[in-house]
């Protein structure tokens, strides 16, 4: 299908506007001193690749790059492959028919983001891949794009969320940056002036391997609570991804440093190295006495960003709530998918509808890809979004944003209502954890303040008032929306559809008969009721109950009485208009495309 | 009771005026506290710190029985039809501090009448003013006393001819506020003592009179019929002792005659005021023979102002002359309710409900309106307060609850539920009753979750809501507040909701930065939610900001060019410019009297008419925003754009946004009118889908605005401030101080008492009061109301180094956002 495109397809970009860029992103790219080969060897660790590509028999591999560090993706795909090629080769043959057809496809299946850079050397057995503008965000391993490939592996190049996949083994190279001991140790002892602070020394995966070296010099200049870190592939742990070294001397035995450690962390300042990601900073706000941050130069390696004061993290919490709260109002939420690789995504949806849905709040769920305003802008029914992805991506800061848009962590507060919703600082921007919550819930749901407030019992929230004949007819109280101040009677559109389906008593009286909304799909011509929602299959859908009654635009001849006797349009004869797909258009009955 | 003798009404005045005192006599006279306590228990003041702080602070309702003694009473009820001799009196004690003013609103909607009270020393105040025109605008019939006559007498020993004087220009200036206010379907409602609509007394000591009850013992005596009596003892009468003649000259052959309202009314008063105030007993024991009239035992022991109090007690009790004057001259709910329903009923004139509340039809459909939520004693109930204004309603009745957003035929905002059980409200208690008919003031059980503030109950599945009550004050000052302990956070939220309920103007909200916000439309006010949050409907520790107020953006000027922002995908292009609209259309849009929802003809006449706008323009707004209502336009200025009502809704949804936070330091807007000049649109409608319009509409109206010299608004409180002329210096430094600016300053005739009124920020009123005491040593006592917005001086928002910068960047700093005001080309797109 692909061979017979010679041209490529015709985007509704006009020609004109094909290089016209962001004038934003351009200044990011201009300066970028060129390295030499030695110093890339040497960052992007490709020794250490090459052995591992090799001892696990890859033939296949994906190099995934964050966009900092594409420029150098051919170069250091050539080191790789020349690396590989020192390497004792296996016996492994490359088949020529399987490398056409790739070579064709994979640049359209991919959307023309993997190119593939193949092997020029002779007698070259594994072949690499450069994955280039992810689907998600840089930090995750695209497992989809690696696919295209056909790979049987991924290396992930640059700073990484190390959320754990689902498909594919992956190599991290963290790529190792220098690091300026002076400098850092001379911040440090600015921070912390006293010999005996406790502090927990967390550098970006980029700056790993320093940690122990530096904790060693402090150790040497008379620091005696510094504690190190180690990576760990746990997003979950108290500081995600990362475990505590043992200090060398106060802790002998292993066994119990682990929960050492986890009780004792709040009395621990945290100095992190290298600006770390929003989401890691409200992580971490609440678990620790205090963070500091020593933020290194910008480098060839990082995309520039803001460098994030850590004492504006609990206003950034305070936000976050403040979306948390409006969010308790929402009717209709949107479940935006924002990872196909992270493991448990896909329970992590079911578990969310399910938790939406015992709220009596309608979900829906969508993938847009990259998530950008105005994708999300083009829902305008939704009055939220709860974005499944990796604990990093997972914050998705809302300037721009039309409707609030949080975690699923934050979703369990937001539906857990007004009564026993508690913000104490903790945060988790990650679908990790969420199962759990709703595990604990489930088991002891007795009491379920230990889960944080996961839910799945709103049910509970509605007073059972029986003083006076409760009976089946009467509304439910509404709610408080916080973001007004007022009552609102439809956050809960699927609770009243239950109740309504279930009435069945014919000789409702007069009053209640108007509250009465579809029941089953009915095969004659009903008149539709005034207040009656709109139904689909017998559904109630707010969805469609929001298309008809909060658009004013109706169609074509809709407009017709809307626009009044000033400038009354002029009718005009009925002409044919285009069809078909934006990939190219028809006029009539002419089959060229335009 | 026959609805017919009902009187529901409220008693309004300034503050400290003396109406809680004065209704304390006529609970006693019914038998609710002891008369001796009568006067000082203030027994509708419920509330602890009502009582500590002596002011009232929510209105208290209490129902009294009252009978007219005799048959010729009866007769004098005019214009209205009268059953029997006994009348059920509603009545509800309302607070006179201004920040409470929301509380009066609420009193009043449910009452058909209304005793204002004023001091005789201090006159007509501002709060006087305020309640009356509030009264008028409800159609709520008025009747005055003046009161602290004892003031007047023992403290600045007035002639009787200058407390006649100083009568007369009070009763001259309540009129001169009434006619001002005056809705013309009511008829002449301006009171006169001839008529019997004003009465005199002293709530403290407990007498009252009005110059019918004089006339009704003249009468007889001069054997003249009671209402020429009446007349004459008011205004420029003389009795000519030496012709025994009435007569209208002041003088007789050269000697002075004394005045008849004088010689009749204020002379027996003197004279017990001065022979029991002078110690002479002889005196008081002829004087109380001569008017016939016998202390009890216990009293005839007493002296001084103890026994003042006792003789004027038995002499003229106030309860009487009250109650006499509010049967006789309030309406009836079924008088009432014939002219009252045009302003009551949103709905047309002639369907059902209307015509059950025209008639007062307990047979009806039901029709009642819940005012304000009183709280229980059982913990976070309300009881739904509010009047019946048609229908009959009782425990068990399933009712349709109406909230403000209701629309007839539509399901927001509508609920049905059980009353649970209907209740008389007895001051701080109630009396359970099985059910109430129209015209009649009750508390419901049961329904409170479904009310923030007020509501329409009703039967009928036709009927529209009753019009919202309109507050004359709104809630300006914030403070946040925060839980001390993280766990108490739910109590905290359960806590605002009920403070929200518990108040009719205090609004709880929580702001983009996620903090918990209470504003309120005072210092005084706030301080007493906050109170009653932190101990009562919260009962937890709490974290309280400083007081904060809200600003509103605006600009200053038309746009330097048009402003141009394209969509994401960049096929699209609005093109926008900005302009300031008039003070007076944007105070008439958030008054109501130009809304998104009457029709746009009729709405575009009245923009080309009264606020000089062009009809083309004024026929194509758009929309109203923020929240559909506020006072922001769009208006569409295109000429022949295709596709342009496919994206209207996207457009619109955009503008909502953009108004509701602005570019400079996300607070509201306020006065700006957007045209759009010209769009152009991509020609596949996948491509200007609501992704593309919405974020688009947002930038270009912030482009536009920060185009048009952006400029912050301020809430500005009028304040009036009452002081001896000595301390007079100390006021103005403090107002100065405070860029307050004085606009009025004049002296109450015959007092030394001057009466100041000036603009003072809101921003600058914290901590007013204390410093005014300080200043002026606690001789002058302001009053402060939100009176409008103005333009916050001193620089451009937009730079970092004026004051407005320094304010706009706190602002950002406290919600979380960078401090600095992203400049234009954030948003302006070059073409």
């Amino acid at each position: 299908m692909a061979s017979d495109l010679s041209a490529p397809p015709v985007l509704s970009t006009p020609a004109e506007h094909t290089f016209d860029e962001d004038p934003s992103t351009q200044t990011a790219r201009a300066e970028r001193r060129t390295i030499n080969d030695d110093e890339l060897f040497e960052v992007y660790e490709i020794s250490r690749t090459a052995s591992e590509i090799a001892e696990r028999g890859w033939r296949r591999v994906a190099l995934q790059f964050p966009d900092a560090m594409l420029p150098d993706g051919p170069r250091v795909l050539a080191l790789l492959e020349k690396e590989l090629a020192k390497l004792p080769s296996r016996p492994a043959v490359v088949a020529e028919e399987t490398k056409e057809t790739n070579t064709t496809e994979q640049p359209l299946e991919t959307d023309m983001t993997t190119q593939s850079e193949s092997a020029k050397a002779e007698g070259q057995e594994t072949r690499l891949y450069i994955l280039a503008d992810t689907s998600y965000s840089a930090c995750c391993v695209d497992e989809i794009a690696a696919e295209h490939a056909d790979a049987e592996g991924v290396v992930h190049y640059g700073r990484s969320c190390l959320s754990p996949t689902s498909r594919l083994p992956v190599i991290y190279v963290f790529t190792k940056q220098k690091l300026d001991y002076d400098a850092v140790v001379g911040s440090f002892e600015k921070e912390f002036p006293e010999k005996d602070s406790k502090v927990v020394i967390v550098a970006d995966v980029m700056f790993q391997q320093h940690v122990t070296s530096f904790c060693g010099r402090l150790r040497d200049r008379g620091y005696t609570g510094v504690v190190g870190t180690e990576i760990v592939r746990d997003p979950v742990a108290s500081i995600p991804n990362r475990k505590i070294i043992p200090e060398e001397g106060s802790t002998e035995s292993s066994g119990q440093e682990d929960n050492e450690s986890e009780v004792d962390l709040s009395a621990y300042h945290l100095f992190h190295i290298s600006t770390p990601a929003t989401s890691l900073l409200l992580t971490l706000s609440s678990r620790l006495a205090s963070l500091r941050i020593y933020p290194t130069p910008d480098s060839p390696y990082s995309t520039s960003s803001d460098i994030i004061d850590p004492s504006s993290a609990p206003g950034l919490l305070r936000r976050r709530y403040g979306l948390v709260v409006r969010f308790a109002s929402a009717s209709i939420i949107g479940i935006l998918v924002n990872t196909l690789s992270v493991k448990n995504y896909l329970p992590t949806i079911a578990l969310l509808k399910d938790q939406i849905a015992a709220a009596g709040k309608k979900s829906y769920t969508i993938v847009v890809g990259k998530l950008n305003p105005a994708k999300l802008a083009n829902f305008a029914e939704m009055d939220g979004w709860v974005v499944v992805g990796c604990w990093e991506s997972g914050l998705v800061e809302s300037d721009g944003m039309y409707k609030p848009v949080i975690t699923p962590f934050e979703l369990a507060l937001a539906l857990a209502g007004d009564d026993k919703r508690i913000w104490d600082g903790s945060w988790w921007g990650g679908i990790e954890g969420v199962a759990s919550q709703a595990e604990s819930k489930a088991k002891e749901d007795a009491e379920e303040e230990a889960a944080g407030g996961a839910d799945g019992d709103a049910e509970d929230e509605i007073p059972q008032d029986v003083e006076g004949g409760v009976d089946e007819e009467e509304s439910e109280p509404p709610e408080f929306d916080w973001r007004t101040g007022k009552l609102v009677s439809h956050s809960r559109p699927m609770r009243v559809a239950v109740r309504n389906a279930k009435e069945k008593d014919p000789s409702a009286s007069a009053t209640e008969e108007a509250s009465k909304a579809g029941k089953d799909p009915s095969t004659t011509l009903t008149q539709r009721k005034f207040g009656e929602l709109a139904t689909v299959n017998g559904v109630v859908s707010p969805g469609a109950e929001f298309l008809r009654s909060q658009r004013t635009w109706q169609g074509l001849g809709s407009d017709y009485n809307m626009t009044d006797d000033v400038e009354d349009e002029e009718s005009t004869a009925v002409e044919e208009g285009r069809s078909g797909v934006a990939r190219g258009y028809t006029v009539g009955e002419d089959s060229s495309r335009t | 009771m026959v609805k017919s003798n009902v009187r529901n009404m409220s008693v309004i005045a300034h503050v400290d005026h003396g109406k809680s005192t004065l209704t304390d006599s006529l609970l006693a006279k019914c038998g609710i506290i002891s008369s001796a306590k009568a006067g000082d228990a203030r027994a509708t003041d419920t509330r602890q710190d009502e009582q500590d702080r002596g002011i009232t602070i929510k209105s208290t309702a209490i129902s009294l029985y009252g009978e007219l003694p005799s048959e010729e009473d009866i007769k004098d009820i005019q214009n209205q039809k009268t059953e029997g001799n006994g009348f059920l009196i509603n009545l509800i004690d309302s607070p006179g501090h201004v920040d409470f003013s929301s509380e009066v609103t609420a009193a009043l909607r449910v009452t058909d009448g209304a005793l204002v009270v004023v001091d005789t020393v201090e006159g007509v105040c501002v709060q006087t003013e305020t309640v009356l025109r509030q009264a008028l605008a409800e159609r709520i019939k008025p009747v005055v006393i003046i009161n602290k006559v004892d003031r007047a007498l023992l403290e600045l020993q007035v002639s009787k001819e200058d407390l006649y004087q100083s009568f007369s220009r009070t009763i001259e200036s309540v009129n001169v506020v009434i006619s001002t206010y005056l809705d013309k379907s009511l008829g002449d409602l301006q009171v006169y003592p001839y008529k019997g609509t004003v009465a005199f007394g002293s709530g403290l000591h407990g007498w009252a009179f009005t110059v019918r009850q004089f006339a009704t013992r003249y009468a007889k005596k001069f054997g003249v019929d009671r209402n020429k009596m009446m007349e004459r003892l008011w205004g420029d009468n003389y009795f000519n002792p030496h012709t025994k003649k009435w007569t209208t000259k002041s003088s007789h052959e050269g000697k002075e005659l004394e005045r008849a309202f004088n010689q009749f009314i204020l002379d027996p008063i003197f004279k017990i005021f001065s022979a029991v105030m002078n110690f002479k007993k002889d005196e008081v024991t002829t004087l109380l023979a001569k008017l016939d009239l016998k202390l009890e035992t216990a009293d005839k022991d007493k002296e001084g102002k103890q026994l003042l109090k006792a003789v004027m007690k038995t002499f003229l009790p106030a309860a009487d002359s009250l109650m006499e004057m509010m049967i006789l001259h309030l309406p009836s709910p079924v008088t009432a309710q014939k002219y009252r329903v045009e302003t009551l009923y949103e709905g047309p004139q002639d369907d059902e409900a209307a015509i059950a509340i025209r008639d007062c039809d307990p047979k009806g459909p039901l029709m009642l309106y819940v005012s304000k939520m009183v709280p229980t004693s059982d913990k976070g109930r309300f009881y739904a307060f509010g009047r019946v204004f048609a229908g009959t309603v009782r425990s068990g009745l399933k009712v349709r609850i109406q909230g403000p957003n209701y629309i007839p035929g539509k399901k927001e905002d509508l609920f049905i539920k059980a009353i649970q059980r209907t209740v008389l409200m007895m001051g701080g208690k109630v009396d359970p009753i099985d059910d109430m008919p129209a015209g009649n003031i009750v508390g419901l059980v049961g329904i409170d979750q479904f009310l923030l503030k007020s509501g329409t109950l009703t039967t009928s599945e036709t009927a529209h809501n009753m019009k919202v009550m309109k507050f004359s004050v709104s809630p300006v000052v914030q403070r946040s507040v925060q839980v001390k302990n993280a766990q108490d956070l739910p109590k905290l939220v359960e806590g605002l909701k009920r403070l929200s309920k518990s108040d009719p103007c205090v609004l709880t909200s929580s702001n983009e930065s996620g903090e918990h916000v209470v504003a309120g439309a005072g210092e005084l006010h706030l301080e007493i939610c906050l109170n009653d949050l932190e101990n009562d409907h919260a009962g937890v520790p709490l974290i309280i900001s400083d007081p904060v107020v809200g600003y509103r953006e605006s600009i200053a000027g038309k746009s330097s060019m048009t402003a141009l922002s394209k969509s994401p995908n960049k096929h699209n292009r609005i093109y926008m410019t900005a302009e300031p609209i008039d003070e007076e259309l944007a105070l008439a849009i958030e008054a109501g009297k130009i809304s998104p929802r009457e029709d746009f003809k009729t709405r575009a006449r009245t923009l080309a008419d009264d606020f000089g706008w062009d009809v083309t323009d004024a026929r194509k707004i758009w929309c109203f925003g923020p929240d559909t209502q506020g006072p922001n336009l769009l208006v569409d200025q295109t000429k022949a754009v295709q596709y342009l009502n496919e994206i209207k809704d996207s457009v619109v949804s955009g503008f909502q946004w953009a108004t509701r936070e602005g570019p400079v330091a996300e607070e509201p807007m306020r006065g700006v009118r957007w045209n759009i000049m010209d769009v152009t649109l991509h020609a596949d409608a996948i491509h200007r889908g609501a992704g593309q319009i919405m974020p688009t509409t947002r930038r270009v109206l912030y482009a536009s605005t920060l185009l048009s010299e952006p400029a912050l608004q301020e809430p500005v409180f009028l304040v009036e401030i009452q002081v001896p002329e000595q301390a007079m210096g100390g006021v103005y430094g403090v107002l100065t101080r405070r860029r307050g600016h004085v606009f009025a300053e004049e002296q109450r005739p015959g007092t030394p008492l001057f009466t100041i009124k000036a603009y003072l920020p809101v921003m600058e009123s914290f901590g007013f009061n204390a410093d005014l005491r300080q200043g002026t040593g606690g001789q002058a006592f302001p009053q402060m109301v939100f009176d409008h917005w103005q333009v916050l001086p001193g620089g451009s928002p937009l730079d970092n180094t004026s004051k407005v910068g320094g304010i706009v960047n706190t602002i950002r700093k406290r919600k979380g956002l960078k401090v600095d005001v992203p400049d234009v080309s954030n948003y302006y797109d070059k073409l």
